[in-house]
């Protein structure tokens, strides 16, 4: 009984049609080098990838109707590119290019869950379980990270170390983009450091 | 041959009083060596019949070998042929922890081997344990290939590749079971060798049921190995992984290393090896644990390094707080910054299949003077006429760069743009720009 030394995450997420299903096994071959890490998020080269992808999403957008939808649609656009750029190594990319799928899907199922227990609203939550401070964060850290509520500590922190570098990366590059689109002259500077915290 | 006569004590004696042979062992370190390997081959042997001390070796040899063309049933049969009652030796009372310092032996054991009689008094005496000190003469190539067997028996638990190039060896000598004794001699010979690291392998592997050594998380331990083997054996254990050749593994070089634990984990070959530190619980559990709490301290400090101020912070409840509070004011700015996209992106009617074509062709120029072309020959597909002169633009210099897009923006922006075209703009400017950044 010999397991390999390499982390191996239990995915569970269907994953999207129309992206290749990159297994975690592949992963191991590589060794440590194929781990979600964070420099990968952080070259050029991939914020160019990212932006040009957006751009290209942004524009086959479809016609939103209200201002919160046209949030809504560029954000996801924005996140679902994003998560393609990962190239399906990490957790959070997958989910959250499952989650546009399965969206309609589990919208579906609560209707009928709630069509089928009537007295769902009725009842009180239960007895609140008080978990210890740390566990809570951990948990408040899940589900902040798409796709893993139910992850062993060391690899959520896997997860979260790839997911921090791949949003700073996103806001990079959407800072740069709307720079130029506001016109704003030598946009990256201004747009990166108006908009950092 | 009068060199069994030591043998042959030593195994009378060891017969008689295990705990004798503890004693003595401090005094002739060889004849302990080998009069414990004859108890393991012994014990091997009569693995086929279980033996109530020994649960693993019957269960290794049922178990996970592929490689066994032999079953059982082969192996208890060829045993149990000449051997009608074996009485079953005490040497099987051999505690785990002489069977383990058995095994701390084995790297000594290899100048034994290339002794060329070695296999074959071996042999003989594993059925010296079988047979409760018959007579040697009967012995004959069969049982030296049940030896051999034996040591391919040990080594089904050894996962080296090694082991497995050396099992197909063993398997096709075998196999040919009309080959002459000398040449099942060497090979046994050479086998044996191989085999009684592996056997010590094995040994310790069976001590540790779960190899908890792997040090993973989700393995919990059987209970039953007490803490001293589990510590001998792990020490063994990193002996045997680090290949030592340490030929001569004395008495006292090994009783030192039993307090001097401070070695670091190996590098994983086939599991991850820990070692536990001095003064640390040794137990599965306590490994295991160990073994994730540095795993999650060591992503800890990576994220430390990702996460902006909190280099001072110390204690994972506080850097999660700080984690959390991070990925929350990121996901914000990107909700912020997509309400800004949004803002700017008007109804988009336009088709775009020309200027996506176009597009691809400007991003597929990497060198930094050829895009001023594109923002030049945008005018042709833009419907409105711009007022770019195309023959005006200064030659690239970064500064010209951003006064011709600022140019741009002003003649573009001024009427109601159509994101296709600062889309596409944006593109090339962001490659173009960005690679002037570099």
């Amino acid at each position: 009984m010999v397991e390999p030394s390499v982390i191996s995450n239990p995915d569970t997420n269907p994953n999207a049609s129309r992206k290749k299903r990159r297994k975690i096994g592949s992963d191991y071959p590589n060794g440590a080098a194929a781990e979600p890490c964070g420099n990968r998020w952080r070259t050029e080269t991939e914020q160019q990838i990212y932006s040009s992808k957006l751009v290209d999403a942004l524009r086959h957008l479809r016609r939103p109707d209200s201002a919160d939808a046209a949030v809504r649609t560029v954000r996801d656009a924005a996140d679902r590119v994003l998560a393609v750029s990962a190239k399906g190594r990490t957790r959070w990319s997958r989910a959250i290019l499952a989650r546009r799928l399965s969206l309609r899907l589990s919208q579906i199922r609560k209707k009928h869950k709630r069509a089928a227990r009537p007295d769902a609203g009725l009842k009180k939550p239960a007895v609140q379980k008080k978990l210890p401070p740390l566990q809570r964060k951990v948990r408040a850290l899940s589900r902040l990270v798409p796709g893993c509520q139910k992850l062993s500590l060391p690899n959520l922190l896997e997860e979260t170390t790839d997911y921090i570098a791949a949003l700073e990366m996103q806001v990079k590059a959407m800072a740069y983009i709307t720079g130029i689109l506001n016109g704003v002259p030598a946009a990256a500077a201004a747009g990166g450091g108006s908009l950092a915290d | 041959m009068d060199q069994n006569d030591p043998f042959q004590s030593a195994l009378s004696s060891m017969v008689s009083s295990p705990t004798a042979s503890n004693a003595n062992g401090n005094n002739n370190g060889e004849n302990i060596v080998l009069r414990e390997l004859i108890g393991r081959l012994g014990s091997i042997c009569n693995s086929g019949e279980i033996s109530p001390h020994q649960p693993y070796s019957s269960n290794i040899n049922n178990g996970n070998n592929n490689n066994n063309y032999y079953n059982n049933s082969a192996n208890t049969s060829c045993y149990s042929t000449p051997l009608n009652s074996p009485p079953k030796l005490n040497l099987s009372t051999l505690t785990e922890n002489q069977q383990i310092r058995a095994g701390n032996h084995f790297p000594s054991l290899a100048p034994f081997s290339s002794d060329p009689g070695f296999a074959e008094r071996a042999a003989r005496f594993s059925c010296f344990a079988d047979k409760s000190l018959v007579g040697l003469n009967e012995l004959d190539s069969g049982k030296i290939s049940r030896v051999s067997s034996s040591n391919q028996s040990l080594k089904i638990s050894g996962s080296n590749q090694q082991n497995k190039e050396a099992d197909k060896k063993l398997f096709s000598r075998l196999s040919r079971s009309s080959t002459p004794e000398n040449a099942e001699v060497g090979d046994s010979r050479e086998n044996s060798s191989v085999s009684q690291n592996d056997a010590s392998n094995s040994r310790k592997r069976k001590s540790i049921p779960k190899g908890k050594g792997k040090g993973k998380e989700a393995s919990p331990a059987a209970k039953d190995a007490n803490v001293t083997s589990e510590n001998s054996a792990k020490r063994s254990k990193s002996e045997d992984e680090k290949d030592d050749a340490k030929a001569k593994a004395s008495f006292d070089t090994n009783q030192k290393q039993s307090k001097d634990n401070s070695k670091p984990a190996e590098a994983p070959k086939d599991y991850i090896h820990v070692r536990a530190r001095r003064g640390q619980a040794t137990d599965a559990h306590s490994l295991a644990e160990r073994v994730r709490r540095e795993k999650i301290s060591e992503r800890m400090k990576v994220l430390q390094d990702l996460v902006p101020g909190c280099n001072k912070v110390t204690g994972k409840a506080v850097m999660l707080d700080e984690i959390i509070n991070y990925v929350q004011s990121l996901q914000r700015q990107v909700e912020f910054l997509s309400m800004k996209l949004a803002t700017v992106n008007p109804r988009m009617d336009i088709n775009m299949e020309a200027l996506m074509s176009k597009d691809v062709m400007f991003e597929s120029r990497g060198s930094l003077p050829h895009n001023i072309y594109p923002s030049d020959s945008y005018p042709n597909f833009q419907s409105q006429p711009n007022a770019i002169p195309t023959g005006t633009d200064p030659p690239f210099t970064p500064n010209n760069f951003s006064a011709a897009f600022g140019r741009n923006q002003n003649v573009q922006l001024s009427t109601i743009d159509s994101f296709n075209e600062t889309a596409s703009q944006v593109k090339i400017l962001a490659t173009a720009q960005m690679k002037v950044e570099l």
